[in-house]
């Protein structure tokens, strides 16, 4: 009875919840997640998405960062053995305390890929009933090839000599890259569906044959001709490319004694460092001073480790043959102006020429193209790309290679063979016209490096193309650590033989490398933006994508600081 | 069981009976000798209950919401500063909607320290939402305690239940005190009509902006309506249990007074006896004791004191600048009559002074020999020797 | 959108009244993280009591008991009281105050509960002033602040209140700092508390006010992060009052911290030595208890 005089209630109380306040409104920014291009990446000539393998990698997703860079170059382990890796200069890591060992870790990922006898997946596009012949199983071609396939458009290789490789097998010595972890990586690429066939030099009398027969050929002879020094008594000097070819096959002589080799590039280290190996001690012998030597900083190093005398400015000016060996008159040099080629040039000093005794004498200055049909004729209707040539007609041929590219190197001939792979896509499926603007959209970041996954409309096609800076990323998330030790044989071990002078990475140390990429411009969901918003207004979506809730977002730009690899941005709202 | 007991030990063993579940507590004369006992119930076993000795009256009150809130039956005790002390936290009790149970016992407020009976403490905090109920001797305390409970949790406002300094606190009398099984049968379990529980979140005593507060303000004016006849029927229900009748309002001989005396706590024993003396007499006088003052009993007043030609009201307390607060209340409930009642408003022994036989004797003489009420409450018992 | 989207919100809702980039809003996400949703929040008036929502609505997922300004930690022993009469131990009562609420007006009842040890976490999220009143000074302000009543020429002159010491003082079984820019401290020191059943527990965490502080929005977290690797806000736990442990040792000038705020902006070079002098013996005291922890431990320890 007296519960019947209990009064009606109504007090503060809240049994709603304040998701009625839709405080977006109340937001004059908005933070959107903009991922943009990592500076290593776009410093690739191969366009290897790194922030995204090393962010796979850190995780142990090995296999994953292995796929992953093989969607854009289908040679990791040989590349994570021979590129000059100018990704590792780009790195803004260097500004607070070393760059990633992003070659290291590509070895790593290519030799696990190997290990596991991971097959190259390729991606589900429409078959194109086009078949395109190519001239040269180099880098070049081994990639023209690979990314045609990935392209729906059937490859075959005709190789002039008995084995596919081009400059991996013949030029780079075996202490530097094994010949079994290069055919592997052939191979891969064989079983991806590229025809390889040896023993089939080409002529242009068959070059005009496949024409007919192809929808289009790729021509990648590469650089088969050595330069000459036009000096007297050059026929005292042995040509350094034909030597390590030989040394590769297996008859070349031994050297021994003061050897010299002639040049600053990487044929000069690779002669210098193989005759040293046999026993010999060579001397390099370079016109330039050392720091204008075109050769990787690296491999110099490595060189002088080992035991390789470095003569710097010195120009031969003749060799003479005798009983005991070569006689060279020698010219010493002084650095001059910087020249038209943007380098430091170097002329004759005032000292008198000098001589010098050598039991050999060996050239390493480089080659150039061994046919003119190599290389597009000057006058060709050609659509002229960063990294190939593609001559219109019927038949439509390509060039691609080092004849063609500004810079040589396996990585450019690998960007080589893909950009002309994505010209002739773009030729075959939407005309002439379309070639240079798919080129240029498939661009990493500034280019000339481009992405085979832009092409096809990956993820990565979804990038900003802003490079991201060091100032950039929110340093406050890294704390300086220490690049991995590289394992290598100590140089006088190296020195004594073939086996390989650098060692792969252990597995700890390739996991805390990768751990130390900042993953320029990417998200690697480490939930910075969602753990900070005051709002919760940060959605998780499938395979992590983050998302914001607008309907509450208040604007704060909190997210976008935080973000460590500067994946976000605030843009105004606009009226 | 009859005992004798000082009025504060009628008041904590009611609250031990009451089974109250968390006390918070903070000493002040008069009132320490309330939390003491409970403090020992709960020490030894025969309260079980959470005693939360605080460091000030006003956590002493916060401590309660707190654990109100949480939907136990809670008890705390003050006096004089103390109280004024809670000021804040009384308003955050009663909006609230937590039937909490304090024992007040009135004392003045300094400076001018001073320790003894005035009711200018519990009057001031009349508009905090709080019911007040005044009690007259130790019996009343108890009894009152036992319905205090059971009121605040039928209209969810707290409740204060008021004696007088020493008069009451202090002072042993034979207490009739009740075992616990009739008790139980009189207040059951405290069934809380919200609570804080995490299975059921929700936010109690958030920001209310203008559109709604207005309304929530009415709410508590509705309870405090409410509260006027749910006191008459759980007393009533208290006389079917206990025997004893209480009401907001209590008469003698007001039917056909010419002259009612209003009273309030324990002055109505001394005025029970004056007006019984000049009864005796031949004089028609009256004698009204208000229980409740809040809710204010407007309409039983009228009822009461309607009819009488005059009424005079004691008050142990002044509101500056207005008066005898009773009294002011009273001519404000009068005042809708036709046919009123000459008010005659007179404010004796504050701060402890003896409100003596002789007092309201004289109280009554003037009243009878003033033609008109004057504007201003009389001062009685004023010691003219005592001069600035 | 997507069905598999995770809009997992933990234990608050969108749509709350906290200025954009408001350190309370992260506390309260990162503090809800370490105790879970059996939690009791006890919220004093501060901004939070504006921000978890005006009726009829509420911002968190937890029951709130809002209480008035100087009762946060007595309210929660008395909540923590009745759900102990209830048989409830499991509930954790957390008092949820600004530093008004915890060094000023709030530190009578805070001392009483400490002394008690009631069985709360009590939690105080600083910043530095009465914000929700519009950025009058607290005894939480530190020197050299420009507030509304300490305002131009007249900026505060007086210290930080050290309240870690006073409830080190109390010898209640953990006392920490924790900043909203650390949350994986952060959420580790609240689940500690958590679990530390049975006596006071007290969190203070440094909670930047963009605001107040003359801060851009989105730099609420770096300003918040600047004061822990400057020392101005160390990261530390005392048990039982006597054991301290460092948690992180900052590396930045003062400088770095008080530049970057619009409140500090009128400090000489001169006053930033001052200051940085003072952080620094601060920082020295905080080790050499540390270092006596340690020693006293080593000499507890039975011979081996």
């Amino acid at each position: 009875m007296i519960a019947s005089l209990r009064p009606t209630l109504l007090f503060p109380v809240s049994r709603t919840s304040t998701e009625a306040n839709r405080t977006g409104s109340w937001r004059f920014v908005r933070p959107v997640y903009r991922f943009k291009t990592a500076p290593c990446s776009a410093a690739c000539p191969a366009g290897i998405d790194i922030p995204t393998v090393e962010m796979l990698a850190s995780r142990g997703q090995i296999h994953d960062a292995w796929a992953h860079i093989c969607r854009e170059n289908p040679f990791p382990a040989v590349c994570g053995r021979v590129c000059f890796h100018p990704c590792e200069d780009a790195c803004n890591r260097a500004e607070l305390d070393a760059p990633i060992a992003i070659n290291a870790l590509e070895r790593y990922i290519g030799d696990a890929g190997l290990a596991a006898c991971s097959p190259l997946v390729s991606p589900a596009a429409a078959l194109l009933q086009r078949e395109v012949a190519i001239v040269g199983a180099g880098p070049a071609g081994l990639a023209a090839g690979y990314f045609l396939t990935q392209l729906g458009i059937s490859a075959e290789i005709f190789e002039s000599t008995e084995e596919p490789g081009g400059v991996l097998r013949w030029g780079i010595p075996s202490y530097r890259l094994p010949k079994a972890v290069l055919a592997a990586e052939i191979d891969r690429i064989a079983a991806a569906g590229v025809k390889i066939h040896c023993n089939r030099p080409v002529n242009p009398d068959t070059l005009a044959e496949m024409a007919a027969r192809y929808d289009a050929v790729l021509v990648g002879a590469g650089l088969a001709a050595p330069l000459r020094l036009n000096i007297s008594g050059e026929a005292s000097i042995i040509d350094g490319l034909a030597f390590l070819k030989q040394v590769q096959a297996g008859s070349a002589p031994v050297a021994s004694g003061e050897v010299a080799v002639i040049g600053g590039g990487n044929t000069a280290i690779d002669v210098a460092r193989t005759l040293l190996r046999q026993g010999a001690r060579p001397t390099i012998v370079y016109r330039r001073r050392r720091q204008d030597m075109p050769a990787f900083g690296h491999e110099i190093a490595a060189a002088e480790a080992e035991g390789v005398r470095i003569v710097e400015l010195m120009a031969p000016v003749s060799a003479a043959a005798d009983g005991n060996g070569v006689r060279m008159t020698l010219q010493p040099m002084r650095a001059a102006e910087v020249g038209a080629d943007g380098r430091v040039r170097a002329v004759p000093a005032k000292q008198p020429p000098q001589e010098m005794r050598f039991k050999a004498v060996f050239s390493g200055i480089g080659a150039g193209v061994a046919e003119p049909w190599h290389r597009p004729a000057d006058e060709a209707d050609a659509i002229r790309l960063s990294h190939c040539a593609i001559c219109r007609g019927t038949p439509t041929v390509g060039y691609i290679g080092d004849p063609v590219t500004a810079e040589n190197s396996v990585a450019h001939a690998i960007g080589s063979g893909k950009q002309a792979a994505i010209a002739l896509h773009a030729l075959f499926t939407e005309g002439p016209e379309a070639v240079a603007p798919a080129v240029d959209r498939c661009r990493v970041g500034p280019g000339p490096a481009l992405s085979m996954e832009i092409y096809l409309n990956g993820e990565r096609s979804r990038r900003n193309g802003r490079v991201v800076t060091f100032a950039d990323v929110n340093t406050d998330y890294f704390l300086r650590a220490e690049r991995c030790a590289i394992p290598a044989l100590a140089p006088a071990a190296a020195a004594n033989g073939f086996e390989e002078a650098v060692a792969t990475l252990k597995p700890r140390d390739a996991l805390a490398e990768a751990a130390r990429c900042f993953n320029c411009g990417i998200c690697n969901d480490c939930d910075n933006c969602r753990i900070f918003c005051p709002e919760q207004t940060i959605l998780v979506g499938e395979g992590g994508r983050r998302s914001v809730d607008l309907d509450y977002c208040k604007g704060c730009g909190i997210c976008t600081v935080e973000c460590p690899r500067c994946a976000m941005d605030m843009e105004e709202e606009s009226a | 069981m009859r005992q004798v007991l000082e009025g504060s030990h009628a008041i904590s063993e009611a609250v031990r009976l009451a089974k109250v579940q968390v006390v918070a507590g903070y000493p002040i004369t008069p009132q320490t000798h309330i939390i003491e006992a409970i403090s020992q119930h709960c020490a030894d076993g025969s309260l079980k209950a959470r005693f939360i000795p605080v460091e000030s009256e006003h956590s002493s009150m916060a401590a309660v919401i707190g654990a109100a809130a949480t939907g136990v039956r809670t008890f705390t005790a003050t006096s004089s500063h103390g109280l004024a002390l809670m000021h804040e936290v009384l308003h955050w009790a009663s909006a609230a909607r937590l039937p909490i149970v304090m024992g007040e016992v009135n004392r003045a407020l300094g400076p001018g320290w001073n320790i003894w009976m005035d009711q200018s403490d519990s009057l001031a905090q009349r508009d905090t939402g709080w019911i007040q109920l005044y009690c007259e001797d130790a019996q009343d305390a108890l009894d009152t305690t036992l319905i205090a409970f059971r009121l605040a949790e039928t209209v969810n406002l707290p409740a204060m239940v008021v004696i007088d300094a020493f008069y009451v606190s202090h002072t042993f009398e034979p207490v009739d005190v009740p075992d616990q099984e009739t008790v139980d049968r009189f207040l059951p379990p405290l069934e809380p009509r919200f609570r804080i529980d995490v299975d059921h979140p929700q936010a109690l005593y958030p920001m209310v902006g203008p559109a709604f507060f207005m309304e929530m303000r009415r709410s508590i004016q509705d309870g405090m309506e409410a509260a006027g006849p749910a006191f008459d029927a759980i007393a009533g229900e208290f006389e079917s249990v206990f025997g004893r009748r209480h009401s907001a309002v209590e008469t003698v001989g007001c039917e056909d007074a010419d002259l009612v005396l209003v009273t309030t706590g324990s002055v109505t024993s001394t005025a029970r006896l004056v007006v019984a003396q000049q009864r005796e007499q031949g004089k028609r006088v009256g004698l009204c004791k208000i229980k409740q003052f809040r809710p204010f009993p407007a309409e039983m007043i009228r009822a009461v004191l309607g009819s009488a030609p005059r009424v005079a009201v004691i008050d142990r307390n002044v509101s500056f600048g207005s008066g005898g607060i009773f009294a002011r209340e009273i001519q404000g409930a009068l005042c809708p009559l036709e046919q009123r009642p000459a008010v005659y408003s007179y404010i004796a022994g504050l701060g402890g002074r003896d409100i003596t036989p002789e007092t309201i004797a004289e109280v009554l003489r003037l009243a009878e020999e003033t033609p008109a009420p004057e504007a201003e409450s009389r001062w009685v018992g004023l010691n003219p020797d005592v001069k600035p | 959108m997507s069905e598999s989207i995770n809009a997992d919100r933990g234990l608050t809702y969108p749509g709350n009244l906290g200025c954009p980039g408001c350190g309370a809003s992260i506390a309260i996400n990162h503090a809800l993280k370490g105790l879970g949703e059996k939690t009791v929040l006890v919220i004093p008036a501060c901004c939070f009591a504006i921000m978890a929502g005006p009726y009829p609505m509420t911002a968190l997922k937890v029951p709130i008991l809002h209480t008035a300004f100087a009762t946060a930690a007595v309210s929660a022993a008395g909540v923590r009281a009745g759900l102990d009469m209830q048989g409830d131990t499991e509930t954790t009562v957390v008092a949820w105050a600004g530093d008004g609420g915890t060094f000023d007006i709030g530190i009578q009842s805070l001392s009483g509960t400490a002394e008690r040890n009631d069985d709360i976490i009590f939690v105080c999220y600083d910043n530095e002033a009465y914000m929700n009143t519009g950025v009058q000074r607290s005894s939480a302000t530190p020197y050299g602040t420009r507030t509304t009543t300490t305002p131009g020429a007249g900026w505060k002159r007086t210290r930080k209140k050290n309240i870690m010491e006073i409830m080190a003082a109390h010898r209640i079984p953990y006392a920490a700092t924790a900043n909203i820019a650390f949350p994986d401290d952060f959420i580790r020191k609240f689940a500690k508390a958590r679990e530390m059943r049975g006596g006071t527990r007290f969190i203070h965490v440094f909670s930047s006010c963009p605001t107040g502080w003359g801060v851009a929005s989105s730099l609420a977290i770096k300003i918040a992060r600047l004061a822990t690797r400057s020392n101005i806000f160390p990261l530390y736990e005392i048990e039982n009052g006597t054991d301290w442990t460092l948690n992180l040792e900052g590396d930045l000038p003062v400088g770095d911290y008080l530049g970057a705020q619009g409140r500090f902006r009128h400090l000489t070079p001169e006053d930033l030595e001052q200051i940085q002098q003072e952080v620094d013996a601060d920082l020295a005291l905080i080790q050499e208890r540390v270092a006596a922890t340690r020693v006293r431990k080593a000499h507890l320890k039975p011979e081996t």
